[in-house]
């Protein structure tokens, strides 16, 4: 606990990159179903 | 979008986002930490403005060519421009409440930017007024390009005329860069990261367009 509370940026930085992954994966299945759309 | 490029665009921001939240700054003014709001909130306010531009490129294409894919594109780009001028807008009030004492305070940024976003949420509103699909088109682009013609005044312009408590811009009035070369670097790949997130969401947008298009002919 002592670690987080002295170093409050990595706290951030791991919200940060959950985040950014999310949005990240998010965006490559919506690419990978329309590239399945347009094929058909 | 080639699957090289996106695989290098998570890494390029995943990149951007470390250095930015976990590497040393130095000192700029008395903002300490919070001056790392520059990799994140710059970049926002930079795409939405790219992508307001592009909306004005858009109508004016279809008021050429009169194909009524230009004016899907012209849509997608606002909405991704609207999108990403409300990130800017929060993420600038939290940064105010820290650094000025209260989310909003109607410094000439923050009413520039709201400006903007009424200009561009009217500009739905009348997308969705308009039942017709080539009078839709026809309207909404002609107020794009009237809209658009507007966002260098917002962006550029009104707020260096008007006293401001906004930090300098990056190029401020005496015409320089003034700002630590590792952070500059940040900041400039971050710029570039953003931009190429909106080249990606442009185009997954304008191939959902195409689709209802082929769909609804």
């Amino acid at each position: 606990m002592d670690f987080l509370t002295q170093n409050q940026n990595f706290v951030v930085l791991g919200v940060t990159l959950i985040l950014w992954l999310g949005v990240f994966l998010y965006m490559l299945s919506l690419d990978k179903k329309l590239k399945n759309i347009e094929k058909e | 979008m080639d699957k090289f490029l996106k695989y290098g665009l998570f890494l390029w921001l995943t990149a951007v986002i470390c250095f930015a939240i976990a590497a040393p700054i130095p000192a700029v003014g008395s903002m300490g930490e919070r001056a790392r709001i520059l990799y994140f909130h710059v970049p926002t306010a930079w795409v939405s403005t790219v992508a307001f531009v592009m909306a004005l490129v858009y109508g004016a294409q279809y008021i050429r060519k009169r194909d009524i894919l230009y004016d899907y594109k012209a849509a997608a780009s606002a909405a991704l421009g609207l999108i990403f001028a409300v990130l800017a807008t929060v993420t600038g009030a939290i940064w105010a409440k820290f650094e000025w004492g209260a989310f909003w305070n109607w410094d000439p940024r923050q009413t520039s930017i709201f400006v903007l976003i009424l200009v561009y949420g009217a500009y739905f509103a009348l997308r969705s007024a308009v039942e017709s699909e080539e009078q839709r088109a026809k309207l909404s682009s002609v107020y794009s390009i009237l809209a658009g013609i507007t966002v260098p005044f917002f962006v550029f312009i009104f707020p260096r005329i008007v006293d401001s408590l906004h930090p300098d811009p990056i190029v401020n009035s005496s015409g320089k860069v003034k700002m630590d070369t590792n952070m500059l670097i940040v900041f400039l790949s971050s710029l570039a990261g953003f931009t190429g997130l909106y080249a990606w969401m442009l185009n997954l947008r304008i191939r959902i367009a195409k689709l209802n298009l082929k769909e609804s002919r």
